[in-house]
């Protein structure tokens, strides 16, 4: 192979990817925040909700999780216009996103409280706590401590998804990768770059949450 | 950069030793109107991948635009058409070899081309655009500012509109990976104009609105044209003449329509 690297044409235009960059940070904070929100209400619906909410979350986290990201993202920027619902790319990118990560984290959530011995609620109801105290001290806080790796490394595979999103025109680190590579033609480069941009921010991502852990849940079990 | 190793090198030198000894053995010869009508046949390159001008149809046979215009080309001379099939890098070299007679093959008329060959005036051509729905008022790049525009990430209008939006900050370009995408986000109203082709299905589709899609501005035209060898000023005399006849009395617009969907535009001569 005789291949010649050459990276000047990418450090000229270094600003460029690291506002990808941080457009990507962006989208998957964004969606992490609302993607665990809507996985707590949905594993609590899952599991304390009366059965007709119980099965609606049943049917959400179905329906998500055996069709393809990409066909969401499409469905909610070329389909929903035509019932009068017109989302930006990024706001359309932020709620695919949101969605998608709000079915996983459902059941990752669903299996923490699962993962909860009953004799710890009636623990709860014996010391008189109220049914939200119960469900949020006794049962939410434990489950996302037991689960929470998982969580993390379902926060991880959003931040590498998230870089599907430029097929509806929004715009991160792949997109941007992907104009360089039709202005300069040095594919293997920006490729490359790009690859350990992502490489070295999910590493931080994976230092933070360890972080977080341990200063999220501090007691011993 | 692709650095030359011996391997390539000699291979350069072998490639270029080749093309010198064809030219010198064949020297480009001129080719006048009457030697190909004794001849009985006149070869004609063409280019079967680029739809809806060149292409192969179900019987596996030549079709489109300029396959109609090469047997035109042919009727008028009273001789069979040759066909010689050659991609877009190998236009000019098959003039140059003696392989054909003449090239009609989009293939678009420039300056630097036209230093190797003759072309003949344009008998068709095709332009990068904006469209967008009839209801926009857009004349220009300053009427796009606060609009959403969809182009294909790295084609000529990206670059060209890329460009405009320097000049006219406001202008919101969305990149598109690819033309089905643009098509979509144009018909659910995601973006308000497109660039585009001059023709296409895109203008028989209707908006979110039910709008027609119209033409708004052209971006860059391109002109094809018939490619002969430079020494042949009688063969170019002739085409050109054809390509005159054929203009005026419709045929040529009878064929854009029916390949392209699009009537002829207006064609520059030269």
């Amino acid at each position: 192979m005789d291949y010649v690297f050459h990276f000047g044409p990418i450090l000229d235009r270094w600003p460029l990817l690291l506002w990808g960059l941080s457009r990507t940070l962006e989208l998957s904070l964004v969606s992490m925040v609302f993607g665990l929100a809507i996985g707590i209400l949905g594993a609590v619906a899952k599991s304390f909700g009366p059965r007709p909410v119980a099965a609606l979350a049943s049917a959400y986290v179905e329906l998500i999780r055996n069709t393809p990201l990409l066909i969401q993202l499409y469905f909610i920027f070329f389909t929903l216009p035509f019932i009068g619902l017109r989302l930006s790319s990024d706001t359309a990118a932020i709620v695919a996103l949101s969605i998608h990560l709000g079915a996983y984290a459902t059941e990752i959530v669903r299996a923490g409280i699962e993962s909860i011995p009953a004799g710890q609620i009636e623990a709860g109801k014996a010391l008189g706590l109220s049914g939200r105290q119960i469900i949020r001290h006794i049962v939410i806080v434990p489950a996302i401590r037991a689960v929470y790796p998982a969580l993390g490394g379902q926060f991880i595979l959003q931040l590498l998804g998230s870089s599907i999103v430029s097929a509806i025109a929004a715009e991160e680190l792949t997109a941007i990768a992907n104009n360089l590579v039709m202005q300069t033609f040095r594919n293997f480069e920006i490729y490359i770059v790009v690859a350990v941009m992502y490489f070295v921010v999910v590493q931080a991502f994976i230092m933070l949450f360890r972080l977080g852990g341990r200063l999220l849940f501090r007691w011993k079990v | 950069m692709n650095r030359l190793s011996p391997g390539r090198l000699l291979a350069g030198l072998l490639a270029g030793l080749f093309v010198m000894v064809s030219l010198g053995l064949a020297p480009a010869q001129a080719v006048t109107t009457d030697e190909i009508i004794s001849r009985g046949k006149v070869i004609i390159a063409i280019d079967t991948t680029t739809a809806p001008y060149g292409m192969v149809d179900t019987s596996m046979e030549p079709s489109g635009f300029d396959i109609d215009v090469a047997k035109l080309v042919g009727e008028a001379l009273g001789v069979p058409v040759e066909f010689v099939t050659v991609t877009s890098p190998g236009r000019i070299p098959s003039l140059l070899t003696n392989r054909v007679d003449m090239v009609i093959s989009i293939f678009s008329i420039t300056p630097e081309r036209a230093l190797q060959v003759a072309f003949s005036i344009p008998y068709a051509g095709q332009s990068s655009v904006v469209l967008a729905p009839k209801s926009l008022d857009i004349a220009g790049p300053e009427d796009l500012v606060g609009l959403k525009v969809g182009v294909t990430r790295g084609t000529g209008e990206d670059g060209l509109l890329t460009k405009q939006a320097e000049k006219f900050p406001g202008i919101e370009i969305l990149r598109f990976d690819d033309y089905a995408s643009i098509s979509q986000a144009m018909l659910s109203g995601q973006i308000d104009a497109m660039g585009g082709g001059d023709y296409g299905d895109m203008y028989l589709q209707k908006s979110v609105d039910g709008e027609d899609f119209e033409l708004k501005y052209i971006l860059k035209s391109f002109f094809f044209g018939i490619g002969v060898r430079k020494d042949s000023p009688e063969l170019l005399q002739w085409l050109n003449t054809l390509v005159y006849s054929l203009k005026n009395d419709g045929t040529l617009n009878e064929l854009s329509i029916e390949h392209r969907g699009a009537p002829l535009p207006e064609l520059p001569v030269f």
